[in-house]
Order: structure tokens, then sequence, then C-alpha cells
């Protein structure tokens, strides 16, 4: 009866990279659970494939955001055709509705599907698809979005929270399947290293390190590391970036550096993150992506970016956490840090820790380390910078609501 | 059984009397030769209606491209015959449930096809429209489905008169059966002679029932002006674009606010190409009036592949310009009057004295007129001259009126009642008339409706618009001065000609008509987006009848009155203020997941 999806529960994570792959711890504790017995994916079309990465998912399921789009602009002129169209498709997709969908996203399009295609919903939507009353997690996870609020429960152990199961206290990876490079990047994580992984760009721009920035860097890194090689990570968009970056760089150093922007998919992506010993780059899909490949991870958060939040996730992952004037003198920071007002970057910081393993300070940085405990991942600071939050124990024992399946199904459809 | 018998069997077996027709007709329309690909192909007069090579390939690449378009449950109507390798090629790829007619113009054209190939099975799943024209256009009406028009161009190209009576007559049906209500955004200049237009146009579609959202950039003349009064050039230019940056992102605000069925721009609306193409992935419908002089205003370059629908005052060179400049589709649309404001007036005795004359001209001081006025001074007659930048034309200054002060509408309305001869002369740059004078002024369609007499500078459009008996116009510098002599001597034969040029502006140019004329031209190429809407598809009772095949839908539409107009936001807003602890059933959930991608379409900033 294992494959009988009315017996299955649906993971639904419809946002971006980055959400996915913080979407594994939640997904790993599920598993765990007796209640579960078989669990499902649904995510974007684009990141189908990666999906299927995830040990012990069933079925990967494609959320067509085009059809969708196409759907609601033809409702109009064709309303029945419409309607069947995608009865026709959610038949196909979701022949039986689960038993339960674990909804990971506050959106109404998220709240919509879960209804859509479970007899019962957990996290937001699980009160109903039009109410605003959200469980617990989701209205924490709200309330620190709006008020920028000291939080200390990162994101993916809050997506736990969400599913009514605890962390697993383990960072889990994915299973990748042997995948075939282009003949000029098969070579990438064959010899010595260390092999950096750089992220060159960022989906939000605000994100994006200059090209500067990191053509510095890897000029450092590389006269640090005899046996450094770079390899830059980004999309077809990135690609205009990767140029300014490696222009300038010196001919012993381009011999060095690896040009993989726009020319892999996102499983040879991974592939290639997975070769490398280190993944650097500001929060990013790519960057979390890496850790759940096996690489070590050196962010650089600034912007909205908050190393509590979203950090990497797992042991040992390094964050430089940019800190604005109010930050420095004490005060809450809303707005985070604008890259445009960053002076200094811990350039040669972030080298001498990546090769030496030797923590310095920066000016207008705070450096922060990932572990893993009971609660999940949490980040402490090097160089004394206390944490005034909420404790992450006291916010567990106030929110957490075990997870059973043995409720009614929900009544609103 | 040779070819053209198995042929004409087999059309017998649809339409008895075409096989009939087909065997007592000629042929030899089309030369035929066989392509490389073996398969025959054919020509007129030199000019291969199929490929030389392979014209299967060829059809199936129109094919496709234009069932992209198609909606299943339309009626094809494809122009063009040829040999019927694209009809052959477009009945493979659309679903069974959607019918294609074929415009057959000319019989020989058809009996050379059947002499020529052996016409398959899809043959019995095609339907033939031949004879008059009129014939053809009653059978497409009562067919009841929605029409959508594919043009094969190179067999077209061949009947291009038949097809065009046939389109006009489908809109003039799409016309009179229009009950729907759509909705419209006009968008209007920031100034200058087309923003009356807009407001009339606007009024229109609100009189005939439209939804109109008038988005008026008039509001932001003062600030223009002051930039205009900038000394610096550059600083002048450089903010007048900011501004007109500005305003274009305001319409798209505004749009994005509540988004019409169809935005409308009058010539000089602040819209970019860029904004114009952001529009298009959003998946508005955009429409241009652009009444303006096309040799003038030489803007519409820039814009032409910007707009889905061209409407223009002037016809061929304006036309094959627009096409060459990106312009989709180009239609002709003359201007008109708005008979609530221009309109025969009892003037009141110092209203007479104040603007009454004998020969009147209302208008700016462009260099024809002023090179041909003078001729009308020293005369047996009153001449009295209206309106604004005259600056320089001494022997006029004696007869312009208010100091040269621009002069408003409902004072032209009162010169022009009391005048007993108007003198219409077009805007020209140059002395004389205008060589290239084509499309017809908006002045006189004003003067006509006002029940006014004029006399007007030859225009190549007028006898479109207005026949000799209801409007005289001169061709000749020359002939002015004579014409007004002796008709001012003609009280009766004055009265006539105004009567009847108000009869026709009434029954033909009305702002109303050139709004239900711009909307059947849409309607008929855009079937499922507006023209659905005009004929009232999109309203309750309409949904109800068409809800078989989802009987589920019928309670979210029996909310709404019969007539009124349900879209999707509507019935998502209805489910929304059930409450959030309501039951919802399947399809509201579907219709909420819809609304929610609606809105994303509709994120324009």
């Amino acid at each position: 009866m294992a494959d009988d999806v009315a017996h299955r529960a649906l993971v639904i994570q419809l946002a971006r990279l980055g959400d996915l792959v913080q979407s594994l711890p939640a997904i790993a504790a599920l598993q765990a659970q007796a209640d579960v017995a078989a669990l499902d994916l649904l995510c974007p079309a684009p990141f189908i494939a990666l999906g299927s990465c995830v040990p012990g998912i069933g079925r990967v399921l494609a959320w067509e955001v085009e059809r969708w789009r196409m759907w609601a602009d033809r409702w109009s002129s064709a309303r029945e055709e419409t309607l069947t169209e995608i009865e026709a498709y959610l038949r196909m997709a979701i022949p039986k509705p689960y038993a339960a969908a674990f909804n990971l996203n506050q959106h109404s399009r998220s709240i919509l599907a879960a209804t859509l295609v479970s007899r019962r919903v957990m996290g937001p939507g699980e009160r109903g698809p039009l109410t605003d009353d959200l469980p617990p997690w989701a209205e924490y996870l709200r309330t620190v979005a709006r008020s920028r609020d000291r939080n200390r429960v990162h994101l993916a152990d809050v997506f736990c929270g969400l599913c009514g199961v605890v962390p697993r206290g383990t960072a889990p990876c994915l299973r990748l399947p042997p995948t075939s490079l282009p003949d000029d990047l098969s070579s990438i994580g064959t010899t010595e290293g260390p092999w950096v992984a750089v992220i060159v760009g960022a989906g939000d721009v605000a994100r994006c390190i200059p090209p500067t920035i990191w053509r510095e860097w890897i000029r450092v890194f590389l006269d640090a590391s005899r046996d450094g090689r770079v390899v830059l990570i980004g999309s077809e968009a990135d690609c205009e970036r990767s140029a300014v970056v490696q222009d300038g760089l010196s001919s012993l150093c381009l011999g060095r550096v690896w040009d993989a922007t726009g020319r892999a998919t996102l499983i040879q992506t991974a592939a290639l993150l997975s070769r490398c010993q280190w993944v650097i780059g500001s929060d990013t899909g790519p960057l979390h992506l890496g850790t759940a490949v096996g690489a070590r991870a050196m962010g650089f958060y600034f912007a909205r970016a908050r190393v509590h939040e979203t950090g990497p996730y797992g042991e040992g992952h390094w964050t430089w956490q940019g800190r604005s004037l109010a930050d420095q003198q004490g005060k809450q920071c809303v707005d985070g840090v604008d890259v445009d007002m960053i002076n200094q970057w811990p350039i040669v910081q972030s080298v001498r820790l990546m090769v030496d393993d030797r923590p310095e300070e920066c000016d207008g940085w705070t450096l922060w380390q990932s572990h893993l405990d009971r609660w999940g991942v949490h980040h402490a600071a090097t160089g004394g910078c206390t944490d005034s939050g909420e404790c992450r124990e006291d916010v567990w024992r106030r929110l957490h609501r075990p997870l059973s399946l043995k409720a009614i199904p929900h009544e609103y459809v | 059984m040779n070819t053209f018998e198995t042929n004409l069997a087999a059309i017998a077996s649809k339409d008895a009397a075409l096989a009939v027709a087909l065997r007592e007709s000629r042929g030899g329309a089309l030369h035929i030769t066989p392509a490389r690909s073996g398969q025959p192909t054919a020509t007129v007069l030199g000019r291969f209606l199929h490929s030389a090579y392979d014209p299967r390939r060829e059809a199936d690449a129109w094919a496709t491209a234009q069932s992209a378009v198609c909606r299943p449950g339309e009626v094809l109507v494809v122009l063009g015959v040829g040999l019927l390798y694209h009809v052959e090629a477009l009945r493979a790829c659309v679903s069974r449930d959607t019918a294609i007619g074929i415009v057959v113009p000319d019989l020989k054209e058809l009996h050379d096809v059947c002499l020529s190939r052996t016409l398959d099975r899809w043959i019995h799943e095609v339907e033939w429209l031949w004879g008059p024209v009129e014939r053809m256009a009653t059978s497409l009406a009562t067919t009841g489905r929605r029409l959508r028009f594919l043009s094969y161009a190179p067999a077209a190209a061949l009947h291009t008169s038949v097809h065009a009576r046939l389109e006009r007559l489908m809109r003039q049906q799409v016309s009179a059966r229009a009950g729907g209500q759509i909705h419209v955004a006009v968008v209007g200049p920031i100034y200058g002679g087309s923003l009356p237009i807009a407001h009339y146009a606007a009024a229109a579609l609100e009189q005939l029932g439209h939804r109109v959202t008038w988005i008026d950039h008039s509001l932001h003349q003062a600030s223009y002006d002051v930039m205009t009064g900038l000394k610096d050039p550059r600083h002048r230019a450089t903010l007048q674009s900011r501004l007109g940056d500005v305003l274009g992102q305001l319409t798209i605000a505004r749009l994005a606010e509540d988004p019409p069925d169809m935005v409308l721009a009058l010539a000089q609306a602040p819209m970019t190409l860029p904004l114009l193409e952001h529009l298009r992935k959003k998946n508005f419908l955009t429409a241009m009036w652009f009444v303006e002089n096309y040799r003038h205003l030489t803007y519409w370059q820039q814009v032409a592949a910007g707009y889905d629908h061209w409407f223009v005052i002037q016809k061929k060179p304006c036309e094959d310009a627009l096409r060459y400049a990106g312009a989709k589709q180009v239609n002709y649309l003359p201007l008109a009057a708005e008979p609530s404001l221009h309109c025969p007036l009892s003037l009141m005795p110092e209203d007479q004295t104040a603007v009454g004359a004998d020969v009147s001209f209302v208008g700016a001081g462009y260099a024809n007129r002023r090179a041909l006025l003078p001729r009308l001074l020293s005369n047996e007659w009153a001449f009295k001259l209206w309106g604004n930048e005259w600056d320089g034309a001494t022997s006029l200054a004696h007869v312009l009126q208010r100091g040269g002060a621009r002069i408003d509408t409902a004072t032209c309305v009162k010169v022009f009642n009391g005048t007993k001869v108007n003198i219409n002369l077009h805007s020209w740059t140059g002395e004389g008339l205008d060589p290239d004078g084509d499309y017809v002024n908006p002045r006189a369609f004003e003067l006509a409706a006002c029940g006014a007499f004029q006399i007007v500078d030859a225009r190549t459009l007028m006898p479109e618009v207005f026949t000799k008996e209801e409007i005289l116009s001169f061709s000749r510098p020359d002939s002015l001065v004579p014409l007004v002599r002796q008709w001012l001597r003609d009280d009766l034969g004055r009265r006539q000609m105004a009567d009847a040029a108000r009869s026709r502006v009434l029954a033909e140019h009305t702002y109303v008509h050139r709004m239900r004329g711009l909307l059947a031209h849409i309607g008929v190429s855009q079937p499922d987006r507006v023209g659905a809407i005009l004929q009232g598809e999109r309203q309750a009772s309409a949904l109800m009848e068409r809800s078989d095949s989802v009987p589920e839908l019928i309670p979210a539409l029996a909310q709404f009155a019969s007539q009124e107009r349900v879209e999707l936001k509507d019935v998502a807003l209805r489910i929304r203020n059930r409450g959030m602890s309501a039951r919802l059933s399947r399809e509201d959930l579907l219709i909420l997941m819809l609304d929610e991608y609606r809105t994303e379409t509709r994120d324009l900033l």
C-alpha cells in the first residue's frame, strides 16, 4: 500500500532553490516519523531533477508555474476547457488526494495547492485556505519577517516546526546520480586542492558581491594557497559578471580558474559543487546547494540576509555577517546592510580562515560558525559577540505541536 | 474515376451545388507546375502561390504558426485557396471541434485544384464558402461560433477586395450584435488636438455601454509648460522626456490597478516602445488611434511595432509605412464629430453680432492659410478670422478676432452657426493647397454636425465620407473667391447642403460610429478576447448556458445578475467574500488558484 498515493504524505515547497535545500532537514525528520508511511515532494518544475536527489523521497511532482499562468490568462475566454484541462492535469499528477500535505510556504498559491491535493494540510493553510489564522510556527515566521526582530531559529528548523517535527541534529545531504560534465570541466576536483566554488552572482541583485571583490578574493586566495583552484559557478545571467571577475586576473591565476557559469544544468552544478572542498558566496541557492552536497561553506551575508535565519546549514560552516552602523552601535538593524555601503570586505581574513583555519576579525563584519544540536543549527560568534536573542529552546517549547496525523481531515473542501 | 471526378464526388458529398458549379466552370486560373519535391505547385502571373521546392513543408509551417493562436470550438475562416496544401495542413493541426471554412472567391481556382491533386479525406472536414459575398457572410454569421480569419497571404493576395468586403460585412455583424460590456482604458495626451478627440472617444465608448477608465494626462500640462519655458533646449528636452517617462509609468500603474480588456491610446499619448512591449508581455491588448497627419508627426515610427492595432486617418501610403515600421494591424478610421457639442444653435442677437459673419475661418496660422486667406479680404462680404499663431500676418490683422487668442469649442460652434460660408482649409506647411491632401480633418465633420455650410480644400478621402451634394470642395486657390461669391447668394442651396451634411454625420460620422467600428475591427481579429466580450459571451446568462461540461461552475455563476459580466477576479472575489471559514468546493479552489496567477501576470510595476 506504500505506493498508493492515498497513504502518502506530500511536502510542498514552491519557493526558490535555497528554500528547497533548506527543506531537507524537515523532510529527513518527517521520514523518521512513524505516522508518515511515505513521502513525496511537490516543487517548481525547474527543480524536479534535484528533488529526485532527496533521499527517501518517493515521487517528485512538478509544479508548472507557466501552465498555471497560461490557464489564468485563458480562463476568461475558455472557462470550461480550462477547468477541464486543469482537472486532467491534476488527475494525472495526483490520482488520489494525499493523506497529508506539509506546506512550507506562506503564500496563497502554496496553501491552495496543499488544500487541493490532500485531505489534511499541515503548516500554513492548516486552518483553512482563506483564513489569516496561522499555526504557531507560521505566525512566528511572519512576525520575524515583518519586525526583523532578533531571531535565533533557523529557517530550515522552522520548516521542521511547521511539519510538527523537531530537527534530527544532522545535516542531510543530497544523493547525486552519476553526472557527465562538459569535457573541460570534468577535471574539476580531480587534483589536489583546495577547490573553491565561487558563487558569482545572486538571484537578488542586492545580494550580488561586486565582481571587483571577487577578483581580489581569487587573487589573494590563489596567492595564499599554492594548490588552490577556483570554479566560478552561476547561471547564464551571471556570464557577464564572471567575465568581469576574470578580466584583470593574471594569466597565472587564470590557469587555476574554471568558468562554469551558464554551462551547467542544476544537477551538473550540484555535481561541480560536490567536487569542491569549499563553496563561497552570499546567501544564495547555490551556496546552500553546496552544503547539501558536502562542501564547506563560507558565506558573506549582507543586504537583508541574516545568518541566524538562513545561514549555511550543518556543522562547521563559516559566515561573515555584515554589520550596519546601527548594528555596530548596538541598535536593532531593520534594513540590513546595503552592498554599496560596505567599505571593507573580509578578503584576507576569509582566505586565512580557509587556508590556515585561523579566524581573524574584520571591521564591519562579525564571524559566525555553525553548530548542530537537538534544536537544529545555531551560529556562534567568534570574537565574543553575544547572542541577545530569544533562546531557541524556549521558542521550541512555546510553539511546538508534535505531529499527529490521526486528526480528522480538513473540512474546507 | 479520374482525379477531377474523385474530388468532385468528395465535394458533392458536402456541397452538391458547389460540385455542379465546379463542373460548369472552366478552370485556368492557376498555372500548375511540379515542385522539386514532385508535388504540384501553382503560379499566377509568374508568382508562386506555394513553395517551388516543397509545398507540403511550407504549408505545415504555416499551419503550425496559425494553429498556435486558434482556440478549440472556433470556426477558422481561411482566406486564400491556391492548391489547398495549407488547409490540409491546418486540418491536421487543429482539434476536431474546430471548424474550417474556405472562402472561394473564384470557382476557376478550385476547379484547377480539383484537376491537379487528389484531395484526401480531410476534404470531408471543411466547409466551402462561395457565391456572393453577402451569402458567405450570412452563412458565417449563422454558425453562432467564434470566427477567426486566417490569411494564407500568397493565395489571398489574388482576391483582396472580396476578402475585404467579407471582413467588412462580418464587422458590421459583430457591431450589430454587440451587447457585451468591454472595459477600455483610454490614454490621452498631455495637450494638443488629439486631447478633445480622446475625450470624445471615451464618451462614445461609455455611450455604447462600455466601461471606460480615462487616463488623463492633461492634468500635467502645467508642469509640461513650465519645462517648455526653460531657455536651454537640452534641459527642456531632457525634462520633458523624463516627464513623458513618468507619465508612462503612471499609465502602467493605473492599468495595473484596474486591468482593462484593451488600452486605447490617442496620438501623442506618452507611451514608449519598451512600455508597450511590457504591456504585451503581460497580455494587454493595445490600440492606437493616430488622429494626426503621419507625414507631419513622425514619432509613430518608434512605436509602430508596440501597438497590437493601429487606426489611422489616412490610407495608403500611410498604412504601408506603418506596416513597414512594424505595425501588425493597420486600419483606416476617419475622424468624426460629437453631436452633443457640435450641433445647430439659435444664436442670441448679441452672439450673432459678436461671432456672426458672411465668411469665417477658424484655425491656427499655417503657411497655406496665410497665403490663401488674404484673397477673402476687400470683397463685398464681411470676413472674420479666428484662432491663434497668426503673428506676422499683417494683412489679416484687422480681421483677426480676439487678438489671435485660442478659441474654445463652445465659441467655435457659435462661429460655425453664425457664419454663412465657413472656410475649412486643412493645415499644411507649404503655400497653396496640400498636393498630398488625403485625410479629412475633424473640422469638416464638426461643421457638418453643426448644420453649417462649408467650403473645404479638396481631399482625396473626402468622397468616402461626404458626397458633392453634402460638402463643397475646391481644388485650385483661384476658385475659392468665386465659390464664396456664388454660394453667399444662394441661401437655399447652402441650407440644403448643410442639412444633407448634418444628416450624413448623424447617420455615419459620430464618435459613437467610430468606436463601434474600432471595436468591431478588433473583435473580428481577436474573436476569443474582445470579440467574445462584445458578443456577450462573458455575461452570466451566456456562461450558464455553456456550463454543460462543467456544471460545478453553475453555483458560482448563479450569484451574478444575468446580464452582468463575469470575469475571473469577480468570481474569485465572491468566493473570498464568503468568509474565512467558508466551505469551498474544488472548483472554488481552482478559481482562487487561477486568480493568484492572474494577479501575478498583471503585476506590472
